[in-house]
């Protein structure tokens, strides 16, 4: 049964933004686990080649934001952008050779970060305009009080598999369970900004850094065992954050893939499912949001 | 230290110091006050930098009722990058100075950094630091970073302590590398805010909340302690490698003497400056509970 929200209450609000250049500084290096100087792309500007479904990791890349980042030039309207926009809110492009191109939202790391088809992404660069037509904060699940939903569109709870059970938890179907270790740099962050890094995952580095996460896809659904992300990002026993992987690769220590938050509450209001196809490529498509 | 280790400056490098400037932080709350606690409750945050009387080394981290509250002065700099310098240069046990306003001469010892814009915590006697305010400049003789104590095993990394303070601290060398007194050993899920940035200038929240500070609304309480856990103490926490950023390493080991007290926010709490960072092959800790002492006024201000 689908779980009931109280989406009509909602209101969407009109956002602009504009691709950010990827930023950096006259000394370039930074360091991976092993001390390895490194400089490589990711972050910032419109990434091309990664979009939902396809590998987070293995790429030569640092941070990797997939598809574009956005921000608002004016420091607390980025607030505003990064706050309100949620995953699955619709995104067109206003200026430039892709103007009226739309993707759609997949999640908030230093920008909001916005998947397009690859051959709009292919004619978006720095500096490019954004309209965002945000809304789903203050999004409820009537049937589950216990469980707080943050940066999630009323469409992409609509378009998730699952819903409330015959003894009332909400199923939510899974490509990845995570454990605690895992958690890595974006603790202690509010839930609303950016996301939380997932250590483990340094494909191609050695065993002992490894929490088999390597397989992770951008857009997957995982679940984060042991955190809580009702008011900031924590660890509690027996809490579960469900989360959606919105960067990909890093090098840096203490990063990695990341999802952005959607779901917490207590575990024993949750029933996953584990599912390969709990991706957000299974519902949004080329341009098309929901 | 073999030549072709870069990770650190060889024992027959001469170490040198630098004076620095801070300045006493003044406290910043915003137009809107609130935080928001692990579970849900708007509260004001008391102590979170700045100066702050009333609070030593050896009391509980648990103890007042505040945020992320430091024992003595907090130090800053107007300019940012000077900032990050402050904090990157200065290491655990380097002597202070206040050079302005009523206290000028009075000596003090650095305890410990904290991130994100970055604090150094400067300890005084208390009718010094009640004498000092918000604003006064304090000289910091910064001497350490690069340091390498002869004994200490390759694979073992030493940072932000004053290597004449290390020797005084229950560290021992041992045929199998080096032993450490601790209060307690923390698995890294606790590891909070501080994973995946330099340890250099940042500490390592550790997300432990007094076990009578249960959550309200009926939620299930943070991880909770019913040890002793005290402003000064080490504290081992494993599987965090501190070389470089920090994050999680199998099978390594990271020990800091703990500079600050607890916090009400999700995914912060006492936090600890990272001292020495290894294989646990090499580096290993001795859970000592109710018997460890660690970093103490008295060794502080020798």
């Amino acid at each position: 049964m689908r779980a009931q929200t109280n989406a009509a209450a909602l209101v969407s609000q009109v956002l602009t933004g504009e691709v950010w250049p990827p930023l950096s500084d006259r000394h370039g290096y930074r360091v991976g686990p092993d001390g390895q100087p490194f400089v490589l792309p990711g972050m910032g500007g419109m990434t091309l080649g990664v979009h939902c479904g396809d590998p987070a990791t293995g790429y030569a890349s640092d941070h990797l934001e997939p598809g574009a980042s956005v921000r608002h030039r004016d420091p607390r309207a980025n607030m505003a952008v990064q706050y309100l926009t949620c995953v699955g809110n619709e995104v067109t492009v206003t200026s430039g050779p892709a103007a009226g191109a739309s993707g759609h939202v997949i999640g908030q790391h230093a920008y909001v970060l916005v998947d397009f088809s690859p051959e709009a992404s292919e004619q978006i660069t720095t500096g490019d305009q954004v309209a965002i037509a945000a809304t789903g904060q203050g999004l409820r699940l009537a049937e589950h009080p216990e469980i707080t939903v943050k940066n999630c569109s009323p469409g992409l709870i609509e378009a998730m598999p699952g819903g409330t059970t015959a003894d009332g938890r909400l199923q939510v179907h899974v490509a990845a369970r995570v454990p605690a270790e895992a958690i890595g740099a974006g603790v202690g962050m509010i839930s609303e900004y950016a996301n939380t890094d997932l250590m483990g995952a340094y494909a191609g580095l050695g065993e002992d850094l490894s929490l088999g996460l390597e397989g992770l896809r951008v857009g997957d659904i995982v679940a984060l065992e042991d955190a809580d992300h009702r008011y900031g990002r924590g660890y509690r026993a027996g809490y579960l954050t469900i989360g959606v992987i919105s960067t990909g690769q890093c090098m840096l220590f203490g990063h990695g893939p990341g999802p952005s938050s959607l779901l917490s509450g207590p575990a024993g209001a949750f029933e996953l499912v584990d599912d390969p196809a709990a991706n957000l490529a299974s519902w949004y498509h080329e341009g098309a949001s929901k | 230290m073999t030549g072709s280790d870069l990770r650190g400056v060889a024992v027959n490098l001469r170490g040198v110091a630098v004076n620095l400037l801070g300045v006493v932080e003044h406290p910043c709350i915003d137009a809107s006050p609130y935080r928001i606690d692990a579970d849900g409750a708007p509260y004001l945050p008391v102590g979170d930098g700045g100066l702050v009387l009333g609070v030593t080394l050896g009391d509980s981290v648990f103890a007042v009722s505040g945020d992320h509250v430091a024992p003595g002065a907090c130090l800053v700099h107007p300019d940012d990058a000077a900032r990050h310098a402050l904090l990157l240069y200065s290491c655990i046990g380097n002597k202070a100075e206040v050079r302005t306003g009523p206290a000028r001469g009075a000596a003090g010892a650095v305890i410990g950094k904290r991130g994100e814009s970055g604090r150094l915590i400067v300890g005084f006697d208390p009718g010094d630091l009640a004498r000092m305010r918000p604003g006064d400049e304090v000289s910091v003789r910064g001497f350490g970073q690069g340091a390498r104590p002869a004994w200490l095993p390759d694979v073992v990394t030493s940072m932000n302590i004053d290597p004449e303070l290390l020797a005084a601290l229950p560290v021992t060398a041992t045929d199998s590398g080096v032993q450490v007194s601790v209060r307690s050993v923390i698995p890294s899920r606790l590891a909070g805010n501080g994973l995946g940035r330099p340890a250099a200038a940042w500490d390592l929240d550790l997300q432990l909340a007094a076990s009578t500070a249960g959550g309200s609304g009926g939620s299930s309480p943070r991880a909770s302690t019913d040890a002793p856990l005290l402003l000064g103490d080490l504290v081992a926490i494993t599987d965090i490698d501190a070389r470089y950023n920090m994050g999680y390493r199998r099978n390594w080991v990271t020990i800091g003497v703990i500079v600050h007290g607890a916090s009400p926010l999700p995914g912060h709490g006492p936090g600890m400056t990272v001292i020495l960072t290894g294989p646990d092959s090499a580096l290993l800790a001795a859970e000592d509970g109710a018997s460890h002492t660690g970093l103490t006024a008295s060794m502080l201000m020798r």
